[in-house]
């Protein structure tokens, strides 16, 4: 207390300030008489000084709270002093001082009257109180110079801008006002935070590709943001070294927050990386969606049947929500532009799913899994279940036992791994390569490492908590909570967090949704699935852009403007038929 | 420059006369003339003045109060020459210090030089009425003054105003129309408001007159508006408050060879036209604002746009802070309305009676007028000071739109507005005034928590300093004050002693 005293010395003048001011209008106002019986009393108890001795002190402090020292301010000062008097009489003599001697306020025109003596007081000691501020002025010391206490910031270091490390900065900054002390920096390869649950319709064109990704900058603007790669962390000198292009540069911390997410892994299986597509990111789902549209103007103008019904052939391996949602949603687009595409129009296509399980959907209970299954079925689409993926080459998918499926599009959503950073780390990790922490997030054996996302195997019972986008939200807003109670010498908290539920968008306005055990299908469920994720994306501005491209969709057909570069699986297959040729 | 004007002056005799001085005399003299002329219409006021020299001789106080005019008008130079008001701005500054001189010296000085108590009461400063009148014109002749003796201060304010002047007269003719129409619409109100005496037709022309006259004379005076539409919402409450007293209360009289009704009784019979005229320029000061900025907009390019966020954005962010903001105060007044029992009233305009309907409906109304207040006063609000006087003044203006004039439409009644109902409606006045002090604490509070890391604490003082810079140039302070009198003045038409 004394050293934020010393360090606004301002409020003291204005305390001060006001204090003169409370004495010289309480001298003028004794023996004045007060028709209002409230301040009457206070009078006669001869009470009327004193409270003035408070209050003139109260209003030169709030004065000097709200305005500032410079050339200039005088004025405004003044007119404020005024002002806070006025507001004073109406808190004060108005409303307060009844409730005091046991009235109820009435602020009415009579009682206004009878107070006026105290509203002319209370303006008279708002201005006088701003004069004598104002001749303060010059003897108060300016602010000290923060250069060392900018020296003294925590550094805080947050690896990744994902769900889990936006959240974590944005609990940081709303927590920033209590403690200036903390030097907040964010470290994310992409300058935007990714709303996934939207990914598939970006990829169906539903939605523009810009419109779910919301700018970390804006996101958390108090925060210094890097837009890097995390390339290594050496715990024992307590650094990062990052990357950007050309550049590197090596950031220290104090406190370090890993949350770099999981990224797509082939397993090793040959030809995946370099004949299917995936999807983890905006220029992912835009690359599906060219080379979907680029497939049907291909199929176009093929005379051979069985290289259209190959280019007509859309294969989605991996029956999670990702995988589920994006071969729904591909179905709906192709069905919707065909119509621009008249050879392809009659034609029938392909749409496949390759499960490695007997159900798709484990995220959910096996009665919703069954209704998506059936659903998808009716329109169309083929699944291969408890089918494993063996490889792929440019023309084919390639499924365990030898089978061969030829199809112009492989979107690859079936495996995800750690980041390669933190499995380089010296710590405890999960058979998944996740980082092993404890319940309040911290990572044992390593003081000021904390971890969160999916790259955390965060304890829950005897297992972990799952890796989504609703755990991620609530453990970066957890850990930005202990953290902050760990550098205030405060008791961190143990994570707990039950899912809120799931929800699964079918396409053709069906979907499937489970919340807090009850269970949705259907136009319904689908109606839930687009409000309860407009309400999640994140930026006022991004929902109106994605309701608009909603009401658009609703009332235009699908564009097939292919936009960009050629995807790099079309550049593959482009080029075997002309290798073969040579 | 001519080899006379190029001569150096005597260093000492310009050292011993601090800037301003002498032409801030010379304008207090000429302010002086006209309070004194007034007081001398009055009749009772000039002995009083002569009573600080132990005389009661009319001429005597008159010689009095125009050396008291000289030396406080040569202070109001010396302030104005200080600070660099530009000259327009100084006429608001000029009658907001003739204000002030009213409190301190008739109600507090007057008393103790003349060896009386120090009476801050409803009667006295009810009997003060008149000379409270003459200190806002002596402000207002000693600002206009200063403002010609001392010349333009600027290349854009010698141009000839004439787009300005036209713009300005036909704002304030559509502003008088709307008026004029509220007035005719309600013949009891036309009767309150004092100006049911001539034909209908005589009324219409002389109103239209007077709008286009005042709406001329402020574009003349401001050529170029300052400020956004929030304050220009405010500047034009104050100029209507500033034509009823010029107008209703000072010049109509004076035609009608009743003489000043500067008194209680003369003020008071003309407090139903208050409002209107509030009102009416409000709308004037918005309208012709507002045609600038579409004048400005198609045929000047502002680089200060380019900085600017987006009116969606703008609208969104308004909508979240404004929200928070509206809903604190809207929770403040709700005391007022409970204890008042005003929601039952306000569920009336969804034609209900209940007292949740009308707290729904307040709430919402709250929080509306929250998020206009952020979008209005987005570049106005940037401290403690300024966000609590902008919300005081928000919160007044509503009390002047809302409580006085669309509740009562929205109820399907017609406005009153005599004394007595201004006095009806004073709890909701106090309301306003708390809700506007929440609204913008808070907002202030919501908007200060979203700086940015890269603006660092120096730099964040040296914008809040160039916006203050600014604030005072556009007497932003002196519309804080001017509103504070007029919240002053209302108990005194509207309570009775």
């Amino acid at each position: 207390m004394r050293r934020r005293l010393r360090a606004e010395p301002r409020l003291l003048a204005g305390a001060g300030a006001g204090f003169v001011a409370g004495a010289v209008i309480g001298a003028l106002r004794t023996g004045q008489p007060d028709p209002a019986p409230h301040i009457a009393e206070l009078s006669a108890h001869g009470t009327g000084l004193l409270a003035w001795l408070i209050l003139g002190p109260l209003l030169g402090v709030v004065l000097a709270r709200f305005t500032s020292r410079g050339m200039g301010t005088g004025p405004a000062v003044a007119a404020s002093g005024v002002l806070l008097g006025m507001v004073l009489w109406v808190i004060w003599s108005l409303s307060l001082l009844p409730l005091l001697v046991g009235e109820a306020p009435r602020w009415s025109a009579p009682l206004a009257g009878q107070a006026y003596g105290e509203l002319i007081a209370a303006t008279m000691a708002g201005g006088l109180s701003a004069v004598v501020l104002i001749a303060l002025g010059p003897l108060i010391p300016a602010p000290a110079a923060r250069a060392a206490a900018q020296e003294e910031r925590t550094r805080i270091v947050i690896l990744g801008g994902g769900f889990a490390g936006v959240s974590a900065a944005r609990r940081l900054e709303s927590l920033a006002p209590r403690s200036r002390g903390w030097d907040v920096t964010l470290v994310s390869r992409s300058n935007y935070l990714l709303f996934t649950p939207m990914l598939a319709e970006v990829a169906s064109g539903a939605i523009e590709a810009h419109h779910i990704g919301a700018p970390v900058r804006v996101a958390v603007p108090r925060t210094r943001f890097v837009r890097g790669e995390a390339l290594d962390v050496d715990l024992a000198r307590r650094c990062v070294r990052v990357g950007a292009g050309e550049r590197e540069q090596e950031l220290p911390y104090d406190q370090l927050v890993l949350a770099l997410g999981a990224e797509p892994t082939y397993r090793d299986l040959p030809g995946l990386a370099e004949h299917t597509l995936t999807l983890k990111s905006l220029a992912d789902a835009s690359a599906v969606r060219n080379h979907v549209l680029a497939q049907l103007e291909a199929a176009e103008g093929e005379e051979d049947p069985a290289e259209r019904r190959r280019l007509l052939t859309f294969a989605v391996v991996g029956g999670g929500f990702a995988g589920t949602e994006l071969l729904a949603e591909l179905r709906d687009l192709v069905a919707a532009v065909a119509r621009f595409f008249p050879d392809v129009r009659g034609e029938p296509m392909r749409y496949l799913l390759v499960h490695s399980r007997e159900r798709i959907l484990p995220e959910v209970s096996a009665g919703l899994a069954a209704f998506a299954l059936r659903q998808l079925r009716e329109r169309g689409i083929e699944f291969r279940l408890g089918a494993r993926v063996a490889g792929a080459t440019e023309r084919a998918l390639l499924l365990e036992g030898g089978e061969s499926i030829e199809a112009g599009t492989i979107v690859w959503t079936a495996g995800n791994q750690t980041s390669p950073v933190v499995q380089a780390l010296p710590l405890e990790q999960s058979a998944a390569g996740a980082v092993k922490v404890d319940a309040c997030l911290r990572v044992p054996g390593a003081e000021g490492v904390w971890a969160i996302g999916d790259c955390a195997a965060i304890p829950k019972g005897d297992g972990q908590h799952p890796p989504t986008a609703q755990h991620a939200l609530r453990e970066g807003k957890a850990l930005a909570d202990n953290l902050a109670a760990a550098l205030r010498g405060g008791e961190p908290r143990p994570f707990r967090f039950e899912g809120v539920g799931m929800l699964v968008a079918l396409g053709h306005r069906t979907a499937v949704a489970e919340l807090r055990g009850a269970r949705f299908t259907g136009f319904v469920a689908w109606l839930m699935w687009r409000a309860v994720y407009l309400g999640k994306l994140p930026g006022l501005e991004k929902k109106v852009r994605v309701l608009v491209d909603w009401v658009v969709d609703l009332a235009f057909p699908r564009d097939i403007v292919l936009t960009g570069a050629p995807d790099r699986l079309s550049e593959h297959q482009a080029e075997a038929p002309a290798e073969a040729a040579s | 420059m001519t080899a006379a004007a190029a001569a150096p002056r005597p260093a000492s005799l310009v050292r011993r006369v601090p800037a301003g001085a002498g032409a801030g005399a010379l304008a207090g003299l000429a302010g002086g003339l006209a309070f004194g002329a007034a007081m001398v219409e009055q009749g009772d006021m000039l002995p009083t003045i002569a009573a600080i020299v132990r005389s009661d001789a009319p001429g005597v106080g008159f010689l009095v109060h125009m050396v008291f005019a000289a030396v406080i008008g040569a202070l109001f130079g010396m302030l104005v020459g200080r600070e660099g008001v530009r000259s327009a701005e100084a006429i608001i500054w000029g009658v907001t210090y003739g204000a002030f001189w009213w409190f301190l010296g008739a109600l507090t000085l007057l008393p103790l030089l003349t060896d009386n108590a120090v009476l801050w009461t409803l009667e006295a400063a009810q009997a003060g009425l008149p000379s409270l009148f003459g200190h806002l014109l002596y402000g207002l002749v000693t600002a206009g003054v200063l403002v010609l003796v001392r010349g333009p201060r600027s290349a854009a304010s010698r141009r000839a105003p004439t787009p300005a002047l036209a713009r300005g007269a036909a704002a304030g003719a559509v502003a008088a129309a709307a008026l004029l129409w509220i007035l005719t619409a309600n013949a009891a109100l036309l009767a309150d408001s004092g100006f049911a005496g001539g034909s209908r037709a005589l009324l219409w022309l002389a109103g239209l007159a007077t709008g286009g006259l005042a709406g001329g004379a402020y574009g003349a005076v401001y050529p170029r508006p300052r400020g956004g539409g929030g304050p220009a919402m405010i500047r034009g409450l104050a100029y209507g408050v500033a034509l009823w007293a010029g107008v209703a209360v000072t010049l109509v009289p004076l035609l009608a060879g009743d003489g000043l009704a500067w008194d209680l009784a003369g003020a008071r019979a003309r407090t139903a036209s208050l409002p209107g005229f509030a009102l009416a320029g409000l709308a004037l000061v918005v309208l012709y604002r507002a045609v600038s900025a579409l004048v400005g907009s198609l045929f000047e390019d502002d680089p200060r746009a380019d900085e600017d966020e987006g009116a969606g954005t703008r609208f969104l962010r308004a909508l979240g802070t404004g929200t928070l903001a509206g809903l604190a105060g809207g929770l403040l007044f709700t005391g007022v309305l409970l204890e008042v029992d005003g929601l039952p009233t306000i569920a009336g305009i969804a034609g209900g009676r209940s007292t949740f309907a009308g707290l729904a409906l307040h709430l919402l109304i709250a929080v509306l007028i929250g998020a206009s207040f952020a979008v209005l006063f987005r570049r106005e609000t940037f401290d403690g000071a300024s966000s609590l006087a902008w919300g005081v003044c928000y919160g007044v203006a509503w009390w002047f739109i809302g409580n006085l004039t669309m509740l009562p439409w929205l109820l399907g009644e017609r406005p009153e507005w005599t004394a007595a109902d201004l006095g009806e409606g004073f709890p909701s006045l106090v309301g306003h005034v708390l809700y506007g002090a929440a609204l913008g604490i808070t907002l202030g509070v919501l908007r200060l928590r979203s700086r940015a890391w890269w603006v660092s604490t120096s730099a964040a003082r040296g914008e809040r300093a160039q916006r203050q810079r600014e604030q005072l140039l556009s007497a932003a302070p002196a519309l804080w004050a001017l509103v504070a009198v007029i919240a002053l003045v209302l108990p005194l038409l509207v309570a009775r002693a």
